[in-house]
């Protein structure tokens, strides 16, 4: 049973990997705290793996899980990544698709998104990731009413970081 | 803006696939390593506080000197009292602590999460306030009925009463200084990140 069970997990997470490898670029600096998160946060959805009772599809689950482990349950500061260590950082942008001029603005937007604070973050995440506000505003835990202001001032935010 | 926004969404989707996977194996690898989360900490922290609190109190009750000393001042019946009291609260603490504990669940809300884990804590917290409550007020009660009862200190109480008073509160408030303290470091350490986007979560709500 419990073999079977750590085999349908490892399955699972293996196929739906990705999302925690977002969170991991979204909230670590370089390449060993990414996988450290990315390990601390395969612990807590095995932790929690028994409780998932299949009536929500894995992803989601995963998604609330992984979020929640980067947010509160892990220890080491997600902050502060210098400009620096953003350079060295594998940041996707892709080479081919893109004029230079579309390139440098993604950069910057990158760099901007960085400085935002954990919660921020999580919101900017969901969006890049077409939750609706409903979604976003119950996985954090707030009403959607103010999810909608909070995005809001965030891109507001952003646009100061990239216009100062 | 949006237009940027757009633009990094665009670039975001399009790079979803382009992380290095993990293999199965390693996966299980994984599964068991040790968790370094703040919860297995908070857990270990709040059985070591039960622990020392309690050891602290068999230490003293079982020192036959102490025994001797307390008989002499008629306190020893009082202190086997307060500790009975003691377990039963104790007890009390333990019970909805691992409820509190139990209920934490990393599928929650986020803002409930949070909130759950500092419920667990302040448990702990108010486990230890009861505590240092109680070790200040028996001191002070042990302190004033032996230079009460005390022949040797008898003739003192009756000259220094006011002094005597103002000691036994002074040793007081060193004593929750020094709790405090204590208590801000490991807060501070283990507690900041949780308690700011916690914090900042209740801002949005408001």
């Amino acid at each position: 049973m419990s073999e079977n069970l750590e085999q349908s997990f490892v399955q699972q997470l293996r196929e739906n990997q990705n999302i925690i490898h977002k969170i991991c670029r979204l909230y670590t600096s370089d390449e060993d705290a990414h996988k450290d998160l990315f390990q601390e946060i395969t612990i807590q959805l095995w932790k929690a793996f028994p409780k998932f009772r299949g009536d929500a599809k894995f992803s989601t689950w995963a998604y609330r899980v992984a979020l929640n482990t980067a947010i509160t349950l892990y220890r080491k500061s997600t902050r502060s990544i210098s400009t620096v260590e953003y350079e060295k950082h594998s940041f996707f942008i892709s080479q081919e698709e893109y004029n230079s001029e579309e390139e440098e603005q993604l950069k910057l937007m990158y760099q901007a998104v960085y400085q935002l604070n954990d919660i921020e973050k999580a919101l900017i995440f969901m969006y890049l990731e077409d939750k609706d506000y409903t979604e976003i505003a119950e996985t954090l835990g707030i009403s959607e009413v103010n999810a909608r202001v909070k995005m809001n001032r965030i891109k507001g935010k952003l646009k100061k970081i990239l216009n100062p | 803006m949006m237009e940027e926004l757009d633009l990094l969404k665009k670039d975001w989707k399009k790079n979803e696939n382009s992380f290095q996977q993990i293999s199965e194996v390693d996966i299980y690898k994984m599964l068991h390593k040790k968790s370094s989360s703040i919860v297995k900490w908070i857990l270990i922290i709040s059985i070591l506080e039960f622990i020392i609190l309690r050891g602290l109190d068999f230490w003293v009750l079982l020192d036959d000197e102490y025994k001797n000393k307390m008989n002499l001042v008629h306190m020893y019946s009082f202190e086997v009292i307060l500790t009975v009291i003691n377990y039963i609260v104790l007890i009390a603490f333990i019970y909805v602590f691992y409820k509190n504990f139990k209920n934490i669940n990393t599928a929650s809300s986020t803002k409930k999460l949070m909130n759950d884990i500092l419920n667990t804590r302040k448990i702990v917290k108010y486990y230890v306030w009861y505590n240092l409550l109680l070790v200040a007020i028996t001191s002070v009660i042990a302190l004033i009925s032996e230079v009460k009862y005390n022949p040797m200190l008898s003739n003192f109480y009756v000259k220094h009463q006011l002094a005597l008073y103002v000691l036994s509160l002074g040793i007081m408030l060193v004593l929750f200084l020094i709790f405090w303290i204590f208590y801000r470091l490991i807060y501070g350490i283990l507690l900041r990140k949780l308690y700011k986007n916690y914090n900042e979560l209740k801002k949005i709500d408001l």
